[in-house]
């Protein structure tokens, strides 16, 4: 188990070094921080002052160095906008995110993993077809087509939900659905093939023999060995939820979580905030993927005592 | 009887003590509030509630009227030396008395500034004044270097508004000096004179203002009013269906009937005082013949633009002047046509080949902006010009290969000194990022419409920089956007003529509800 572990955080640390690497680089290639919030109106010497005092001046290898030693030591740098600690500024936005994560989770798990195991069941009925069609228009709506629609259905027309912030349980709902969405779609798809690939073994057709009964098969024998191929997927589809969803849900719901706060440093190029922002969603991204790693060795004993 | 009353009271109760607290779902909510250190569009939303300056005017006017703020009065005491009263019993919102030495702090933070931020801000408006003095604990004093033709003009500027010394001194570091860390900090936590304190500020996000009891002037009519950013239009136009914001900035022209559609809402809007503008490099190689540039404007029908792209709500100006500018104001003066006939002959003339014209825009920044360059292609394309769209976000105004690009020329107060002359002095931003030029003898004319204390003598040089502008174009200016804020019907607020642009006033006056 100790060297499997080691591998995985091995692995981690060399994804991170080059998820800082890129975003460094790909950063101060798109645009400068002093044209684009510090505005019009500047003369040359002006520039300069302001270019000092950011200290944009150094070459990019300097800039670089200077900030891996930085977030090494854990310094990551002031927001040039509002001169911040870039950790402040990102720690306040981390549990609205979380939150609305949580939500997604539970609600996509809550959904798909029945629907998977009814279209496995009745793979071969109209309920099994209904729930693919389902899941499969579910995959071709991106989330903010989907938010859009459900804003103006349910804000705009019927004025049932609030669509700014995260105030009450209600704002919760179209966030949370948006978010979902394309997750219900792909995990039940998961769970459908899982629970056929596992209805399909040598076990099932013993413990049948055995004479359980139907439920009993599928849900504890079915659904128990195929949540190993399912608990993988949750792992590596929330690593990605939490990436890209949250950036584009929580700007239409102006939802006060690292998405929106990632979006408004990349408009006014404030690096530290931009850069930080990534390294902090990374994080929980390779962290999630050994969590899952984890979770996957734990259900299956297969890995969990392979000698690695 | 005694219970008619007490039900209408207690319906009635309600809807006031509502009616006290709005919220606004802004586009933009500024990342730092410090008036000192910025001139944004975003950040002049917030200023004019949270502070005050030594002179303000009469903002419902669009004529100049100037009115005692936090100096009482105010008199010329040598040519170059302007003499302030101050106001008594002006409490800051930590509780502190402004003295005259806050004054003379705000006042020497701009003109004698070494945080950087403050430096590029001061150069360009307050160059003239070189400093500030206390003369009593009432009294202080303003000594320029040169005789000021603008005292009260450039003593109202945001810029200039006043904060508490003691207070920024001691954010951080050492209590009894004002260091670089204390204006940042400052900016995050900041403390005025103003009706309103802000109560809670998250940077980007949200700013919440109380009603300040202690305000010298007249009471602030709400109670509360909480600013959330609110980014997607769309998102914003529902907030306001659904009641989650009672005002809304930044709607674009062709969201106005979809909330004035709606019996519960209205729309109010102004033209901007702040020009969109297309920029020219002088020193492009290929554009170095002014003939080619005059070309490129003269073909640009921008009553059209106004038509298609602010159904004809923007204001298409003659001459880079603003009606704001009172007695500067010269709409008969014409620098810019449209005269597809004469593009053609100057086209002509200048031997254009046919090559390539690049006109830069960002996507998104300006409302419209993408569609007016498209727009103008097809103008330059109709008078045989080659142009093309280059979509990109970066800032081009001081690259070399620039060779035409959008802008924007805001009036940062009410003087065309505060909108043509800061943006294309000479030494000013356009000169220096090398695609203005300019010599002694527009140097001269420039100095003349900033400093003479003659009105006459000020326009008439100003005429003859326009001459300037027109026979050798840097630029020019395509319209003032119109802009609307979307409200609920009970609200009555509107942009006030005397403000420069996107400032939320909600001061006693401005800002009140029907049906109470």
């Amino acid at each position: 188990m100790t060297p499997y572990l080691l591998r995985h955080v091995l692995k981690a640390v060399v994804t991170l070094w080059a998820i800082v690497t890129v975003t460094f680089v790909a950063t101060r290639l798109s645009g400068n921080p002093i044209d684009t919030f510090l505005g019009e109106g500047l003369t040359a010497e002006g520039r300069q002052a302001l270019i000092d005092y950011f200290q944009l001046d150094r070459s990019l290898w300097h800039q670089y160095l200077a900030y891996l030693r930085g977030v090494l030591s854990g310094e990551f740098g002031l927001s040039f906008v509002d001169r911040r600690p870039v950790t402040t500024v990102v720690a306040e936005r981390l549990w609205p995110s979380g939150q609305l994560l949580l939500t997604s989770v539970a609600l996509t798990v809550a959904v798909s993993l029945p629907l998977g195991v009814l279209a496995a069941v009745y793979r071969r009925s109209w309920i099994g077809s209904a729930v693919m069609v389902v899941a499969f228009t579910g995959y071709a709506v991106p989330s903010f087509v989907l938010a859009i629609v459900m804003v103006l259905t349910f804000s705009y027309w019927l004025n049932w939900l609030p669509v700014v912030g995260n105030g009450t349980w209600l704002h919760f709902i179209m966030p949370t659905i948006a978010m979902s969405g394309g997750l219900i779609a792909a995990l039940t798809r998961f769970t459908r093939n899982a629970m056929l690939d596992v209805l399909g073994q040598d076990f099932i057709r013993t413990a049948r023999a055995k004479g359980l009964r139907e439920t009993q098969v599928v849900l504890k024998h079915g659904l128990g060995n195929a949540s190993i191929t399912v608990i993988s997927v949750i792992g590596l589809q929330i690593a990605g939820l939490a990436a890209a969803g949250s950036v584009v849900v929580e700007s239409i719901f102006s939802w006060p979580g690292v998405g929106q706060m990632l979006v408004n440093a990349a408009i006014l190029r404030d690096y530290p905030v931009l850069q930080f922002g990534v390294i902090a969603v990374a994080v929980a991204v390779v962290s999630i993927n050994i969590l899952t790693d984890i979770a996957y060795a734990l259900a299956d004993p297969r890995i969990r005592l392979a000698r690695a | 009887m005694f219970r008619l009353l007490l039900t209408t009271a207690l319906v009635t109760l309600p809807l006031v003590a509502a009616a006290q607290e709005i919220t606004v779902g802004a586009a933009n909510v500024a990342p730092y509030i410090d008036p000192g250190r910025d001139h944004s569009n975003v950040g002049s939303q917030f200023y004019y509630n949270t502070f005050d300056t030594l002179i303000d005017r009469d903002h419902g006017k669009l004529e100049l009227e100037w009115v005692p703020a936090l100096a009482t009065s105010w008199k010329l005491v040598e040519p170059k030396v302007m003499e302030f009263k101050l106001r008594e019993g002006v409490k800051f919102h930590n509780g502190a008395d402004m003295t005259a030495d806050d004054v003379v702090f705000s006042l020497n933070r701009m003109m004698q500034a070494t945080f950087p931020p403050y430096v590029v801000r001061a150069k360009d408006r307050l160059g003239n004044f070189l400093r500030a003095e206390k003369v009593d604990d009432l009294t202080i004093r303003v000594v320029a270097e040169r005789e000021e033709p603008l005292w009260e003009t450039l003593m109202s500027l945001q810029q200039v508004m006043i904060v508490p010394e003691a207070y920024i001194k001691g954010l951080t570091g050492k209590a009894d000096v004002a260091e670089d860390s204390d204006y940042e900090a400052f900016a995050l936590a900041p403390v005025g004179t103003g009706p309103y304190k802000v109560a809670a500020f998250q940077p980007g996000e949200k700013l919440v203002w109380e009603r300040f009891d202690d305000f010298w002037g007249e009471t602030a009519p709400l109670e509360r009013a909480t600013v959330v950013q609110i980014a997607e239009t769309a998102s914003r136009v529902t907030a306001l269906k659904t009641g989650e914001a009672d005002i809304i900035t930044n709607v674009a022209p062709d969201q106005l009937s979809l909330i004035d559609s709606d019996p519960n809402l209205k729309t109010e809007g102004s033209a901007t005082a702040l020009f969109h503008v297309m920029i020219m490099n002088q020193n492009h190689p290929k554009l170095r013949d002014p003939r080619i540039r005059q070309a490129l404007s003269l073909a640009i029908d921008r009553d059209a633009l106004n038509e298609a792209l602010w159904l004809g709500k923007a204001i298409v100006p003659s001459t880079h002047t603003m009606a704001e500018m009172g007695a500067l104001h010269q709409p008969d003066l014409v620098t810019f046509e449209y005269d597809p006939e004469r593009a053609r002959k100057l086209l002509e003339e200048a031997g254009y080949d046919g090559f390539e014209i690049t006109f830069d825009t960002a996507a998104t920044y300006y409302t419209n902006g993408l569609l007016a360059a498209q727009a103008i292609m097809e103008m330059w394309g109709a008078v045989g010009i080659n142009g093309r769209v280059n979509v990109q976000d970066q800032w081009s105004g001081n690259d070399p290969e620039m060779m035409v690009r959008n802008w924007s020329n805001p009036m940062y107060f009410a003087d065309p000194f505060g909108s043509f002359g800061v943006m294309w002095a000479p030494g000013g931003p356009s000169e220096s990022e090398g695609r203005f030029n300019t010599d002694a003898d527009y140097a001269k004319k420039w100095d003349r419409f900033r400093f003479s204390t003659d009105v006459a003598d000020r326009n008439a040089a100003y005429v003859e920089l326009m001459e300037e502008i027109k026979q050798d174009p840097p630029m020019l200016p395509l319209y003032r956007p119109f802009e609307s804020w979307g409200m609920k019907q009970s609200v009555n607020w509107a942009p006030m003529p005397g403000h420069i642009p996107y400032v939320l006033d909600f001061r006693a006056g401005s800002i009140s509800f029907a049906g109470n």
